[in-house]
């Protein structure tokens, strides 16, 4: 009798506590926002540049959003693998949450990616891959379609029989060699369309224009030429103005910084290929804080890329996409 | 048996016997902290909930004001913006010629104090350029009249027009976000009045910060949309665009002012709405309420922890105050239980609460009370052994057994057969009604015979000195009555009453049933005895030869057996002889058994 009392009266004490305990807990938390704050190191090509400027911006909204502590590093230069070989090292001493890297050489950054990742860093690949099984997920535009959407558009202007070159940035770089090869396979599907030289400017816009004087020189019957990244656009654009083919020589470039755009609304560039560095920067961060999180993610994200010219260049979403600061 | 369970019973470990459910700490305890608890998790609930509700009304009431604020902000600066577009139109409506040098230094001028003035353009309404400042060469592929503010310009010529945020892409050398005013308005070129497009450019980045610094929690943010929907400002444009984010319009769009929860993207979201008013922009405030109601949290930890301690706290108390009050009883308790062994001499420690005092005095009394009985049980079980003895000892009384027997030798001497026998006769009748098989209670008539064979041996004895008359109701003969309780009395009728006498005596004995009584009476006609005499028989006893058994002793003896209602009275006057009247209950005499028990 007073056994099952006690019992009972036990029970009723449970009770009372989860209903107080229930009550104190509160709302689930959403899946996404880190309870506390991680350290996620974001480690890209070069440290200026609208392009790295706008990968910052989107990352920096990512990591407002989902509670992130970010570490944004850069070298000086595109070229300077070994420094950002040791930015990688750095953070991997640091005991960095995750990293985001932009692989200057795909590579070249391949060991110290595998290294990061037999410390248990997840790496998250954005806008160039590396040559490393262990990358996490890769964010960023797909190149090899980036780079067969300037051919495209660059044959339509000079037409099935003309001689073209290429103004590559750096031979090794995986976004680089995917937008060359794409380029190159959807040129190869013309017979009369001929690719005369390939240069690599080193992302140096010096370089760029003498590369560009050179070709010029070399080559005079070129009628189309695509730079395939940012540096390499304004340096062969501005070489091509000052040589007096603008117009006659077709240009198309990849981003949009506002020389470029300056020339396009000039007449001496006729289309660019624009990325969405803002998403990759905010995707990319998104994806680190899935994985640490332990939520499945995919294996690539391809935030795409887009041609440009004077007809789309101010519709609204473009404007945006070309010129993201608001300065 | 039952005081072995007793002790077994305490033998039992203290810790068990402490948390017995149904001992007053327990219950005091129990019932003391659940009802304490019940309360205090009531209110705190109830607290809470108030708090949580004003919390959260405070924080959504804090989100309004800042959203109310940055509104404010944005309808003075467009109101400021207009005023600069009128100024600039007054100037070139006072200018006879568009082309004066006068104008273009006015307008440079009015740029320059105004920071965020980017630029001025005046067109034709077929888009060609007419003056603009600061003096800048036109872009190729403008497009201009695509564009948003040219149409407007158009369509709405009185009215002056805000567009959305743009790239300004007509002047050589800057690609700015602006917003742009545009109107028709007259000019006056060389004297003829014309008709053109003002277009002023406003930097967007007074506009963009203000929105950007808007924090609301910190995930909460805020962004603008204009009548039509298009995006004014919004810090995640970018992923709009890519379809990667999504900002649900249609509420939005209903309301001009106000608040609800948007519960679209999954996670509730408190949004937030005001209207700029002159160009009909919206600003829309996006809150996480988790987020931004932190005191809900904040809360929780304070009301849980409060709760733990209280309870406690109130645990300790309860037992404390139920040891308080059940210590006494405890301690009572065992008292009781030592005095249920035995031992009645051990006083009850007297302390605690009132009613326990009051409880251990009274029990204290009880106690004297028992100890008090016992001792009197102890005497009355003495005294009655005591006169047992002294009937034992009457009944084989040697003195007056000496004396019968020394009168027998006299009557023999004297020859005087015939008393000889009646004397013996007499003698052994008296004897075996004495000893009468060791019974205690006979009857009436037995110990009338066995006075009568008494007065027959002291009448031969004492020479006839005295008559003796013996009166009995026939009911009475039957009645039960305690052996040898007349003897002492009629011996002493006879020594102290009559043997002085000179004249013959009479002694008379009667029984009689009187008012459910037994009343017996011996009465003398002797010599009597004063007052003192009287009360000191029934009290000291003097024993002045007679058989042994005082009648002092007989009083006693009924008293003990009969009770203090029944005993010996007497009446007596000097001169005049002496009464004793018996009282004793009515008793039957029916059944064997019952006697023997009695004895």
């Amino acid at each position: 009798m007073t056994r099952t009392r006690a019992v009972r009266m036990r029970v009723y004490f449970m009770l009372a506590w989860t209903v107080l305990l229930a009550s104190c807990g509160g709302a689930a938390p959403n899946l996404h926002v880190l309870e506390k704050p991680k350290n996620v190191d974001m480690i890209v090509k070069m440290n200026h540049g609208d392009f790295w400027k706008t990968v910052k911006m989107g990352a920096e909204v990512a990591a407002k959003e989902y509670n992130v502590n970010l570490t944004f590093k850069a070298p000086q230069n595109e070229s300077d693998i070994d420094e950002q070989i040791r930015l990688v090292d750095e953070s991997i001493k640091n005991n960095a949450d995750a990293i985001i890297l932009s692989a200057s050489d795909y590579m070249r950054l391949a060991q110290v990616t595998d290294r990061a990742a037999y410390y248990k860093i997840p790496v998250i690949s954005m806008d160039s891959e590396v040559a490393s099984a262990r990358i996490t997920t890769f964010v960023g535009t797909n190149n090899y379609e980036a780079g067969q959407k300037a051919a495209e558009r660059l044959i339509k202007l000079t037409g099935p029989e003309s001689r073209i070159g290429v103004m590559n940035f750096v031979r090794g770089a995986k976004n680089a060699d995917e937008r060359e090869e794409g380029f190159m396979d959807y040129v190869a599907r013309f017979p009369g369309v001929e690719v005369v030289d390939i240069e690599y400017c080193e992302s140096d816009e010096q370089i760029a224009r003498q590369l560009t004087r050179k070709m010029m020189k070399e080559h005079p019957d070129i009628s189309g030429i695509v730079a395939l990244n940012e540096v390499a656009s304004i340096g062969t654009a501005e070489e091509i103005q000052e040589l007096g083919f603008g117009g006659k020589v077709k240009i198309i470039t990849f981003d949009s910084p506002a020389k470029v755009m300056e020339l396009l609304q000039e007449g001496i560039v006729q289309g660019t290929v624009i990325q969405n560095p803002f998403n990759n920067g905010y995707l990319a961060v998104q994806y680190a804080v899935q994985v640490m999180e332990g939520i499945e993610v995919k294996e690539r994200e391809d935030t795409k890329s887009r041609l440009i010219d004077l007809d789309n260049m101010l519709r609204p979403d473009n404007q945006k996409l070309l010129f993201p600061f608001v300065k | 048996m039952k005081i072995q369970h007793k002790r077994n019973a305490m033998k039992l470990p203290r810790i068990r016997e402490s948390f017995r459910l149904r001992s007053i700490q327990t219950i005091i305890t129990v019932s003391f902290t659940l009802m304490t608890i019940l309360v205090v998790v009531a209110v705190s609930f109830m607290l809470y909930n108030k708090f949580t509700k004003t919390a959260e009304e405070n924080a959504y009431l804090n989100i309004q004001q800042i959203i109310e604020q940055v509104n404010y902000h944005l309808e003075l600066y467009v109101k400021g913006m207009q005023d600069i577009y009128e100024v600039v139109e007054e100037q070139i409506n006072d200018t006879p010629d568009i082309s004066s040098p006068v104008l273009r230094e006015q307008l440079s001028t009015l740029l320059h104090t105004r920071e965020d003035l980017v630029s001025v353009g005046l067109f034709t309404p077929g888009g060609k350029l007419v003056l603009d400042n600061p003096d800048l060469e036109m872009r190729k592929n403008t497009m201009l009249e695509e564009q948003s503010w040219f149409e407007s310009a158009h369509e709405q010529p009185q009215k002056l027009s805000f567009s959305a945020p743009h790239i300004q892409n007509l002047y050589k050398g800057q690609y700015k976000w602006v917003v742009s005013l545009s109107r028709v308005i007259k000019y006056k070129d060389h004297g003829i009045s014309k008709e053109g497009i003002l277009l002023v450019d406003v930097n967007f980045r007074t506009i963009d910060e203000l929105s950007r610094k808007v924090s609301l929690g910190k995930r909460g943010y805020a962004y603008i949309i204009d009548d039509l929907g298009n995006i004014v400002y919004h810090p995640q444009q970018q992923l709009i665009y890519a379809g990667l984010k999504y900002e649900n319009l249609e509420p939005v769009f209903e309301y001009a002012f106000g608040s609800y929860i948007d519960k679209s993207t999954g996670e509730p979201r408190y949004i937030t709405i005001r209207t700029v008013e002159p160009i009909k922009w919206k600003i829309v405030g996006v809150a996480y309420p988790d987020e931004i109601v932190t005191t809900k949290k904040d809360l929780n930890q304070f009301v849980f922890w409060f709760l733990l301690v209280v309870c406690a706290a109130v645990v300790v108390l309860a037992m404390f105050v139920s040891a308080k009050i059940s210590q006494p009883l405890r301690r009572l308790e065992k008292s009781v239980q030592s005095v249920g062994q035995g031992d009645f001499n051990t006083p009850i420690h007297v302390s605690g609460a009132h009613e326990v005092v009051q409880l251990s005095k009274r029990f204290n009394f009880m106690l004297h009370r028992i100890r008090q009985l016992m001792d009197q049980n102890i005497h009355e079980q003495e005294a009655k052994r005591k006169s047992e003895l002294d009937v034992l000892q009457s009944q084989i009384n040697p003195h007056f057994l000496y004396n019968t027997l020394n009168s027998v030798i006299r009557l023999a001497e004297k020859g005087k057969k015939e008393e000889i026998v009646a004397t013996i006769t007499s003698l052994s009748r008296f004897f075996r009604i004495s000893l009468s098989k060791g019974k205690n209670i006979i009857t009436l008539e037995e110990e009338l015979e066995h006075v009568r064979h008494y007065l027959i041996i002291q009448k031969i004895r004492f020479k006839n000195k005295f008559n003796y008359a013996i009166e009995c109701e026939d009911l009475a003969l039957t009645c039960r009555t305690l052996k040898l309780i007349l003897q002492p009395i009629v011996e002493n009728a006879i020594y102290h009453g009559i043997e002085k006498m000179s004249d013959e005596g009479l002694i008379r004995i009667s029984a009689s049933i009187q008012e459910e009584r037994l009343v017996i009476k011996v009465s003398d006609d002797g010599l009597g005895m004063t007052r003192q005499v009287m009360d000191q028989i029934l009290i000291g006893g003097n024993r002045s030869g007679g058989s042994g058994v005082g009648v002092k002793n007989v009083n006693e003896r009924i008293r003990l057996y009969y009770g203090k209602h029944y005993g010996l009275s007497f009446e007596s006057e000097l001169e005049e002889g002496t009464t004793v009247t018996i009282t004793l209950p009515v008793e039957k005499y029916e059944d064997e058994q019952q006697e023997r028990g009695m004895a």
